[in-house]
């Protein structure tokens, strides 16, 4: 059911979106959307996309976009930052497919020993459950498999680079740390992490152990919000407007009308019960 | 008449029991595609899933550069936008400060002087109402009164098992009239009255209700219309629409 109505609004905003344009309207149903997150160390690069000089002077622990880009195959290269063009990549060339509708981040982070390498995450755009917040974890960090511990708890265990986790949890401020895998002795953190409701956060475990330098980068997506169910804003029927004085009935179909009706009367029907 | 109503809603709980607790809380959208609720954080881990990895081997550089590294068909024509209009920030959040919430609410020519709380979500997905006759409920995910966009959603109950409760004066509002809502550092908003309706659960266009985006407005909900036993639940939600003033 909740389904079917937003079908119908999305029916209706498409429909207002063509009747202002139907070049945009399509253009928009054809985007996808990418994200880059440079994680790592000590490294200042450029990022090309299909040859073009996308991202200039881009350092560690950025994060660029989101950049709306038609669906589609890309090829991402990142070079040095001095680097005239994008033949002599140092990670990469990466080929990657936007589909439409999409949400990506491409990731530009060390492997589990310590090589400069990339990763292409899609990220879960979906609605949060109304009251909820949505976390996901990614591990870009050259670091054995770790757990991500809030409050101290582990809540995703044994997290290898380049996995990743995503769980629904109750929106507010958490303190997150990571651990390695079977440790509560953290080698990030604890820091605050703020999860609003209706929105995505994810968290990238990123830098290197050895080098003494693993941090935590965040990016967050918002609008995905559900909206409650219902608004239960009665208990008893006590307050309940009779069909008889109640106008509105009127611009009622007929079947709601005898349905009307028909409640009236039980109503009717309790209220002798209750004098008697 | 009071008497009377008590004794009904005694005799009406005998017979309907359990459905009267239920009250209005059956969610008229909730179907297959509910989402699942109630499951603590830790329970909801999933496995890690191994990222989609890169297409081509990372890490090692051409050792035999040419300006076009793969043989790929040629890709799309770029459209991308020049390095400088491509925001690039720090990958880290700032957690903004909450808003200042909503403590009361008046409404003149009514009964309606309440204390407001902060309310949530409940269990079975409706928005948490306050049980206290006192009270009406902030849905604190949602902008809160004074906040430059989207609607501040306040509701309240219409009626408990033993009374009716001021909020059955919503549906008689008359537009014009201006609504105070305070807030928690004694600032004073008012808003006017634009609309009050009726309108059908099962219709009840929850994303345009609680949107949180658009010109700022206050939404003030309740339960109306006629009671069906069936449902133990109310046919309507009156929704009092205000403007800021």
């Amino acid at each position: 059911m909740r389904r079917s109505l937003y079908t119908v609004g999305t029916v209706l905003v498409m429909g207002a979106a063509a009747m202002a344009g139907p070049a945009s309207a399509a253009e928009t149903e054809s985007q996808a959307s990418l994200s880059v997150l440079h994680a790592v160390p000590d490294l200042t690069v450029d990022v090309y996309v299909n040859g073009a000089l996308t991202l200039d002077d881009f350092t560690p622990g950025q994060l660029a976009g989101p950049l709306p880009l038609p669906a589609g195959n890309y090829q991402l290269a990142v070079t040095a930052a001095d680097a005239p063009d994008a033949s002599a990549p140092v990670i990469g060339p990466v080929d990657v497919t936007l589909e439409a509708g999409g949400n990506y981040t491409a990731t530009a982070n060390l492997d589990a020993a310590g090589n400069p390498t990339a990763n292409f995450y899609t990220n879960d755009v979906s609605p949060v459950e109304a009251g909820k917040a949505r976390l996901t974890v990614r591990h870009v960090a050259a670091a054995p498999a770790v757990d991500v511990l809030a409050g101290g708890a582990p809540i995703v265990p044994n997290l290898s680079n380049p996995g990743e986790a995503s769980l629904s949890t109750a929106p507010g401020t958490v303190s997150a740390a990571v651990a390695a895998a079977g440790t509560t002795e953290p080698v990030i953190g604890p820091a605050d992490l703020n999860l609003a409701e209706g929105t995505s956060t994810i968290v990238y475990a990123w830098g290197s152990l050895e080098g003494g330098n693993l941090a935590l980068a965040t990016q967050v997506i918002e609008g995905l919000q559900s909206t409650p169910g219902a608004v239960p804003g009665g208990q008893s029927g006590l307050a309940a407007q009779s069909a008889d004085n109640d106008g509105a009935a009127l611009g009622l179909g007929l079947g709601a009308l005898l349905l009307g009706l028909l409640g009236g009367a039980v109503v009717v029907n309790r209220r002798r019960t209750a004098r008697a | 008449m009071h008497e009377q109503r008590k004794s009904f809603a005694l005799t009406a709980a005998s017979i309907a029991a359990g459905v009267l607790t239920i009250c209005c809380s059956v969610s008229l959208w909730s179907g297959p595609t509910a989402p699942q609720r109630g499951i603590t954080a830790a329970a909801e881990v999933v496995s890690p899933r191994e990222a989609v990895g890169p297409a081509s081997p990372p890490v090692v550089p051409e050792a035999n550069p040419t300006r076009k590294p793969t043989g790929a068909p040629a890709p799309p024509a770029p459209v991308l936008p020049p390095p400088e209009k491509i925001p690039v920030r720090p990958a880290r959040v700032d957690a903004e400060p909450p808003p200042v919430p909503p403590v009361s609410l008046d409404i003149p020519n009514t009964s309606i002087s309440v204390n407001i709380v902060e309310v949530g979500v409940d269990k079975n997905d409706a928005m948490e109402i306050p049980n206290s006759f006192w009270e009406a409920g902030w849905y604190r995910y949602g902008p809160a009164p004074g906040s430059e966009s989207g609607n501040a959603v306040i509701a309240g109950h219409v009626d408990s098992q033993t009374e009716v409760l001021p909020f059955a004066q919503l549906r008689a509002v008359v537009p014009g009239t201006v609504i105070t809502v305070g807030l928690a550092d004694g600032r004073a908003l008012r808003y006017e009255v634009t609309e009050v309706r009726n309108v059908p659960k099962a219709t009840l266009n929850g994303s345009e209700v609680f949107r949180r985006d658009g010109p700022a407005q206050l939404k003030i909900i309740t339960c109306g219309g006629k009671w069906l036993p069936e449902k133990g639940d109310y046919e309507d939600n009156v929704v009092l629409t205000a403007l800021p003033l």
